[in-house]
């Protein structure tokens, strides 16, 4: 993706995941978060959640997901956030990351985003980031 | 097995002392490598290959092959056992990650969950660069919200690598507080 290219208001392409137990099993040996909350159904629903829920490195990560997969490999991933969690993303719930570029500033290479996540529940994540790019 | 923890006990007059100074830091078991990239790729089904395959990194102008960005949270948690530690029972309090604003700050509150975090990212990880995390508390608001009453907590968390280098710079807001039925 090159810089002069953008649009504010384009959007990136969505990505839908479902959230199964064994994925959240899974990110949780790999980014290391072992939190009960996140893989453990009694544990959660203990804390007002429906059941095991995905972590907030999950959530940073498929983001970075989306903007990678939209800007190309050249994109420098500068900021991430606020990410703002409002509803659970839950075992058994399939969820959509999605993306607009919400400012492009061609003199520093900086692209400014407007990312969120979908369910069945709502919109359930709201995050900004910053990415750099060059021509 | 015993419930898990949501926070060190303590006055406010002990979280207001916390403000402003390193909290904690923890340094992380291994290295950057291929397959800890791999595993955590994994889950996402995300396929890039500047985070696996050194040839395409360098045509995107790096030096190696580089870790994703947000890799650097998972980089920086300390072990969750090591040589030397008792050996777990059964009724052991189950281990959490260790977040120090709920664990190691004391505050008059038995729950908390995170609400926001952003981060910004410097230096790119490679593999056997290890990581570092410090964190300070730099935030005390008190606030009523409808699961209870407590405070948001604001910790910052400086990622560095063996260097010296900064990889990325974290805010995490958690609220701690007394649930409604508890109050």
């Amino acid at each position: 993706m090159q810089i002069s290219k953008i649009q504010v208001g384009d959007t990136l392409p969505e990505i839908s995941i479902p959230i199964t137990l064994q994925r959240l099993v899974m990110e949780a040996g790999a980014n290391r978060d072992l939190s009960l909350i996140h893989h453990d159904t009694k544990v959660a629903q203990a804390t007002g959640a429906p059941d095991a829920f995905a972590n907030t490195f999950f959530l940073i990560g498929m983001f970075e997901r989306l903007m990678r997969e939209w800007a190309g490999p050249l994109a420098r991933i500068r900021k991430i956030g606020p990410l703002r969690m409002m509803i659970f993303n839950a075992v058994g719930d399939t969820v959509q990351f999605k993306g607009v570029v919400e400012s492009v500033d061609a003199a520093s290479g900086r692209v400014s985003l407007d990312m969120w996540v979908e369910s069945e529940r709502g919109k359930t994540v709201t995050s900004k980031a910053v990415l750099e790019l060059k021509d | 097995m015993s419930e898990p923890s949501w926070g060190l006990w303590g006055t406010w007059e002990e979280t207001e002392a916390c403000l402003g100074k390193v909290v904690g830091q923890s340094t992380g078991p291994d290295p950057v490598e291929r397959g800890s990239i791999r595993r955590w790729l994994e889950p996402k089904e995300f396929a890039c290959d500047i985070h696996t395959d050194a040839e395409s990194a360098r045509a995107a102008g790096y030096d190696d092959l580089i870790a994703p960005a947000s890799m650097v949270f998972t980089y920086g948690i300390a072990p969750y056992w090591s040589p030397g530690d008792k050996p777990a029972a059964i009724d052991d309090e189950p281990t959490q990650i260790q977040i120090p604003v709920i664990f190691d700050v004391p505050a008059p509150c038995d729950k908390s969950f995170a609400t926001s975090v952003e981060v910004e990212f410097f230096e790119p990880l490679y593999p056997g660069d290890v990581v570092t995390c410090t964190s300070r508390l730099v935030d005390i608001k008190h606030k009523e919200l409808k699961v209870g009453k407590g405070a948001f907590l604001r910790q910052e968390d400086t990622y560095t690598k063996q260097t010296g280098e900064v990889v990325a710079v974290a805010y995490l807001d958690i609220f701690r507080f007394v649930a409604v039925d508890n109050a």
